[in-house]
């Protein structure tokens, strides 16, 4: 037995009703022992980021939601006095509402910043994989089972493999061994539009070829409105050279692809 | 005994904001008298495998299934948040220096704060002035603001029941709802195609099957399918959007902003000044003709007057070819976009897409771009497969085939008692079905109960459009052409056909009318004039016109137009209630399902059918048999209006009201309807359009015959840079001082004017912006440049203005715009600080333009008018809090802003509500919190 979330980014609308679901179940509901009421605002056991990307017209966005990654080798757990939290079975990761009073630390060793700290209670706390829920008869906690597009899976890791396989978990250097994988995280892009300005027309099938950091190329062609468009780049410094029959070419170098850069609306002299 | 993990009750009650349609359910748990949770309602599959003919849509080798459930939207998931808001009303309130029966003082409204009255007092006070008003004034002295866009309730619905109690009184003014999301299709569109009733492309059947199989390219032109569905439909759209990628059909957004949609959806986002669409288009039109990639032959068969449109684009008329160069000057899209847009959709089988309202079809002459996207559309031979418009809201709502084949095998017709939107006696002839709220034969038959409750109450004697009433109070007449009723409420013939009402458009009508008095008292029940029509500080002006002695608002939340009622009646939920709702609309299955309370009513609230019974007791016992149908109660309603319902037929009572749900067995033949206007484009003669000439008129006869000499609405459709109407364009001289084109779309986090107070929506970034002063304002988009220009930095404290007002918003700095542009979501909750002049609350409306939609269009304009912004000052916000120290220290809620409590003399009248979740602390009012950060700028890596 062992549960796991699996997130598609791809498919995430970034419609936040994971969020909210998971504050409609959790603030100012009373779930001991699973979890003591999360206050009206400020916390965010599930929490949707927006990630906007590029310049106009060329950005894009996605939405990563982050909740706790019921760690294998959990920090928490390891900071926590006389068991304050625990994995459960199903390798939820809970933090016991009446041990864990006080304890600052448990909020301190999360690298993920997924405890919060609940000043009034003087209490740490977190996603319980809504386990309160899962025990009383519920298949999946209330993100998963508000989410209105499937990006949001939750269940036995056998039955997901498939997903899995090309599956990441966040910050993998920290080395916790996270249970909540992700799918489909964009990688940089670069992009722009090639024009002839004496013509205003778009130069469509124009060679575009990107040059990086190693040496290596990756070749395009601008498409019916003129657009070109690298995607899933790794983050580096680039080059990239504009080809069409009759102008006269042109290369941008020192592209950093971390910024996602959009050479905007390139003109090509005729030649 | 249950224990805690087990709710005690499951309801399922309506998330749709819609009203009067109830829209898709949800499941609601509660316990103790509590709302525990709200969650997405999932259908029982052992039952409907079995009986509803579950449907799919297969196109390309690919089969699109729905979800096995309603996918509720955060608009309802968040709505506990809403039922314990700190701004319920709670019992009866009356404002402090307003006396009946002394000085009334109309113009503290907006700044007067109010006291706790009793049921009894509120009740007579209202009895009072009614039959005052009737004795001194007529019936007709009071005006019925009531209409539409509440939350779901259905059988005596959040907009209507006013209408009842005053139809009682012997008659009223009504308020008539223009097409507030349809402008141009109405009054521009219907001119083109008819397409009754309010001129979007009809019969819509089968359109997503059918762009699914055909199409190559989507046009969403200001279309927004992440969130304008989202109070009225489900996330159905976004998943039809993503299947429509998978297909490999290009999905294109053109739109001054990176909407909610095209940023997860969009190969291509082609940025256009807000309101200049018609421009482009006309560009679009240029290429084809000179280029000749238009389909000729359909033109010669389907098409009247192309000549003259033919004649305008390429300049014949005004000298002005309307070239790409042209019209990138005005549009902001550049030459070389134009003509590649207009090649590829030459060559790519193309729909174009709306969802209602933002930058398209709600600016200043919004006919114009809607006739010419109808034109365009008909250039590319308009209803051959995979071309269309069509729509991501709405499914239900023109005819009895549905864009997506989920509709019954019968339509379900749960009544409804409220009349809210009804033409005046003699305005449209007899065989113009207006009517909403009636029973049928069959009805009557089924539930004999219900036929006392049905009984004809007389009709309003007068109108006056809800987008011209401040301008008729405030200068005690108006006139106005056409809009006699709200269209949509025009019954389909047998044959799902409906007849034209084109010509009605052209009749002039004024106010007051003969025999009738102006307006001196206001009851509503839809109390968001100011943030949701045209020009909300005229509207401001208008409820504080000496001319207005008495202002009723009945509403749950205090918001809005209720800050300048004289007094306010507590309305309870929609999950404080018994219902019996009808899903049309979410997109799996209909269905039809019984609500019944899921907490009791929050403080001395009472359904709005029960507030106006309160009214009804005081005015006699006669009021009370006929308002209630000789004393039915909500139970006897429920049950009757479900053998009313047509479902019993199907389930009898008791099953139903053990399941709590009917789902309708899916019409087996829906995917064979002909998709869209496939019958016209086979063959006009046989199929013509609802227009003169049962043709696409690129010229249009109405308007020739009728007014043909109207500038902003010409029989062909025009570029108008300026005219008597407005002035609202970069070219105008105004824009030396108002330099910005200020764009309004419907919220993505609120619906119209609803739940701007959820709490937990408003600690999104792009819903609200908790600044240095710690208060939550509305974000105002600003692309860098734009902000730069202008030294302003993200979450800054801005004012957005120009003659009509001041709104203060906080920057949100961000590529997801065009330069040039300022973007506020409209619906934000007023928080007056000078009424009339200057918001904190961010409600953009209050400084729209008041003009209508054009001269002869009575419709409003709420998007695409010149503004400046700029970064508030120190000086300046220290002067504001200063010299308005009393508005600018209202107590606010920390977490939901504007609140009861800063509205009553004594905000320790505001006792906890037994059954809050939430409640105000601090009795002498709550202080703001410190600054806090912005959870947003916390980097979910390292949680710094
Ligand atoms: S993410 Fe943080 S809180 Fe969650 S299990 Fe890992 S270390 Fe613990
Ligand atoms: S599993 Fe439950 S507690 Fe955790 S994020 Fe989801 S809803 Fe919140
Ligand atoms: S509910 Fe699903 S689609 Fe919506 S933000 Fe969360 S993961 Fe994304």
């Amino acid at each position: 037995m062992a549960k796991v979330f699996v997130i598609d980014v791809a498919r995430c609308s970034g419609c936040h009703n994971c969020q909210l679901a998971c504050k409609d179940e959790h603030c100012g509901n009373d779930w001991r022992p699973y979890a003591a009421p999360q206050p009206p605002t400020g916390q965010f056991w599930c929490k949707v980021t927006d990630h906007p990307r590029g310049t106009i017209p060329k950005v894009k966005i996605h939405y990563i939601p982050v909740l706790c990654n019921h760690c294998a080798d959990a920090p928490c757990i390891a900071a926590a006095e006389n068991g304050a939290v625990y994995r459960r079975e199903d390798g939820l990761v809970v933090i016991d509402p009446e041990k864990a009073a006080g304890q600052k630390a448990i909020a301190e060793a999360c690298p993920y910043g997924a405890v919060y700290w609940n000043e009034e209670l003087a209490l740490p706390q977190k996603c319980t994989g809504c386990a309160h829920l899962l025990d009383h008869g519920s298949a999946v906690p209330r993100c998963v089972e508000a989410c209105p597009t499937d990006a949001m899976k939750f269940g036995e890791e056998e039955d997901l493999k498939d997903l899995l396989a090309d599956a990441v978990v966040l910050h993998e250097e920290y080395g916790t061994g996270p249970r909540v994988y992700y799918r489909n995280i964009p990688g940089c892009f670069l992009g722009g539009l090639v024009y002839d300005p004496a013509e205003e027309e778009v130069v469509i099938g124009a060679k575009v070829i990107l040059t990086r950091a190693d040496g290596t190329t990756l070749e395009t062609e601008t498409d019916a409105f003129g657009d070109f468009w690298f995607k899933e780049l790794p983050e580096e410094t680039v080059s990239v050279t504009i080809r069409a029959e009759g102008f006269t070419e042109k290369t941008f170098g020192g592209l950093n692809t971390a910024e996602c850069p959009n050479l905007g609306d390139v003109a090509l002299e005729r030649e | 005994m249950t224990d805690k993990f087990t709710p005690e009750k499951q309801n399922l009650v309506s998330y749709s904001l819609m009203g009067p349609e109830s829209g898709g359910p949800c499941l609601v748990d509660s316990n103790q008298n509590r709302i525990t949770r709200i969650r997405p309602y999932f259908y029982d599959r052992d039952y409907t495998d079995k009986h509803c003919r579950p449907w799919k849509i297969e196109a390309r080798g690919q089969t699109f299934v729905p979800p096995d459930r309603v996918t509720i939207t955060p608009l309802g998931l968040g709505y506990k948040s809403r039922v314990y808001s700190a701004n319920r009303v709670k019992y009866p309130l009356k404002r402090v220096d307003w006396d009946p029966k002394g000085e009334r003082n109309p113009q503290n409204r907006g700044k007067s704060k109010y006291v706790r009255i009793s049921w009894d007092e509120a009740a007579q006070i209202c009895a009072d002035e009614l039959v005052r008003m009737k004795e001194t004034y007529g019936p007709e002295a009071v005006l019925c603001e009531s209409d539409m866009h509440g939350e779901g309730k259905r059988v005596a619905p959040s907009h209507g029941c006013p209408n009842r109690l005053l139809a009682l009184m012997g008659g009223y003014t009504l308020q008539m709802r223009n097409m507030d999301s349809w402008e141009g299709w109405y009054w521009g569109a219907k001119h083109v195609w008819g397409c009754e009733p309010v001129g979007e492309m009809a019969p819509n059947a089968n359109l997503y099957p059918d762009i699914a199989k055909n199409s190559d390219m989507l046009l969403f032109w200001g279309c927004d399918p992440e969130t304008t569905p989202l109070g009225v439909v489900s996330h159905m759209p976004s998943r039809l959007c993503y299947w429509f990628t998978d297909l490999g059909i290009e999905s294109v957004y053109v739109c001054p902003d990176l909407n909610y949609g095209a940023a997860v959806h969009a190969d291509k986002w082609i940025p256009i000044l807000p309101n200049t669409d018609a421009a482009l288009q006309l560009a679009i039109a240029y290429i084809w003709l000179t280029e000749g990639t238009y389909d000729k032959e359909y033109i010669a068969t389907h098409a009247y007057g192309f000549e003259e449109f033919e004649a305008y684009v390429m300049g014949g008329e005004d000298g002005v070819p309307k070239t790409p160069q042209w019209a990138s000057e005005k549009c902001g899209v550049k030459p070389w976009t134009i003509k590649a847009l207009a090649r590829h959709w030459a060559t790519q089988t193309t729909s174009i897409l709306h969802g209602n309202g933002g930058c398209f079809i709600r600016g200043p002459y919004a006919t114009e771009p809607a006739r010419l996207e109808v034109m365009l559309l008909g250039m590319q031979g308009l209803g051959r497969p995979g071309v269309h418009q069509g729509k991501m809201i709405e499914w239900n709502m023109w005819v009895r085939d549905y864009p997506v084949p989920y509709q019954g095998e019968f339509v379900p017709k749960v009544p409804q008692i409220c009349d809210c939107l009804r033409a005046v006696d003699g305005d449209l002839p007899d065989d113009i079905d207006m009517r909403r709220y009636d029973l049928n034969d069959y009805q009557k038959e089924k539930a004999p109960e219900l036929v006392e409750l049905f009984k004809k109450f007389p009709a309003p004697k007068q109108f006056i459009p809800r987008c011209i009433v401040h301008r008729a109070i405030t200068e005690g007449q108006a006139e106005w052409y056409g809009l006699h009723c709200f269209s949509s409420s025009q019954q389909p013939g047998p044959d799902g056909s409906r007849k034209p009402t084109n010509i009605y458009q052209f009749d002039k009508i004024v106010y007051p009318r003969p025999g009738c008095s102006r307006v001196h008292m206001i009851w509503t029940d839809s109390p968001c004039n100011v943030t949701c029509w045209n020009n909300g500080n005229l509207f401001a002006d208008a409820y504080r016109d000496p001319s207005i002695e008495t202002v009723i608002a009945q509403h749950p939340w205090l918001e809005n137009d209720c800050y300048f009622a004289d007094l306010i009646l507590p309305v309870a939920t929609k999950h404080e209630m018994s219902d019996l709702c009808n899903d049309l609309s979410s997109g799996v299955y209909q269905s039809v399902y019984i609500t019944e309370p899921c907490c009791p009513p929050v403080g001395e609230s009472l359904t709005d059918f029960d507030v106006c019974v309160k009214v009804c007791e005081k005015l006699g016992p006669e009021y009370v048999r006929a308002y209630t149908g000789n004393g039915l109660t909500e139970a006897d309603r429920v049950r009757f209006f479900y053998a009313a319902s047509g479902c019993e037929d199907h389930m009898d009572w008791d099953e139903f009201y053990q399941r709590k749900i009917f789902v309708v067995p899916v019409k087996e033949d829906a995917q064979e309807v002909p998709a869209g206007l496939k019958g016209f484009h086979d063959d006009p003669a046989a199929n013509p359009l609802s227009t003169p000439t049962g043709l696409l008129e690129y010229s249009s006869t109405d308007i020739a015959k009728y007014m043909p000499d109207d500038p902003e609405r010409p029989p062909v459709p025009h570029w108008i840079e300026k005219s008597e109407s407005h002035d609202e364009r970069l070219s105008s001289e105004r824009a030396k001082k108002y330099p910005l084109l200020c764009m309004s779309n419907h919220g993505r986090w609120r619906m119209h004017a609803q739940c701007d107070d959820i709490i937990w929506n408003r600690e999104v970034e792009t819903m609200k912006i908790r600044a240095w002063d710690g208060y939550q304002y509305e974000p105002m988009w600003i692309h860098p440049q734009t902000a730069a220009e202008r030294g302003i930095k993200h979450h800054d404290i801005v004012k957005i203005y120009n003659e009509r007002g001041i709104v203060l918003c906080a920057a949100y700095v961000t590529e997801r715009l065009i330069p040039g542009v300022v973007y506020v979501d409209h619906g934000s909750r007023l928080d007056p600080i000078v009424p009339g002049y200057l918001d904190r609350g961010g409600c953009i409306n209050c400084i729209t333009p008041t003009s209508m939609t054009s001269k002869n269009s009575t419709g409003m304009a709420v998007s695409g008018f010149l503004v400046e912004c700029e970064k508030v000052t120190d000086e300046e916000y220290r002067e504001w809090s200063t010299k308005y120290a009393e508005a600018w220290n209202r107590p606010l809620d920390p977490d939901g802003g504007v609140c009861l409590a800063g509205w009553l003399t004594d905000p320790a009248m505001d006792e906890d509500p037994t059954n809050g979740i939430r409640c105000l602390k601090d009795k002498e009012g709550i202080p703001l919190p410190a600054v806090q950060t912005p959870w947003s700028s916390v980097d979910w890596r390292t949680g710094e």
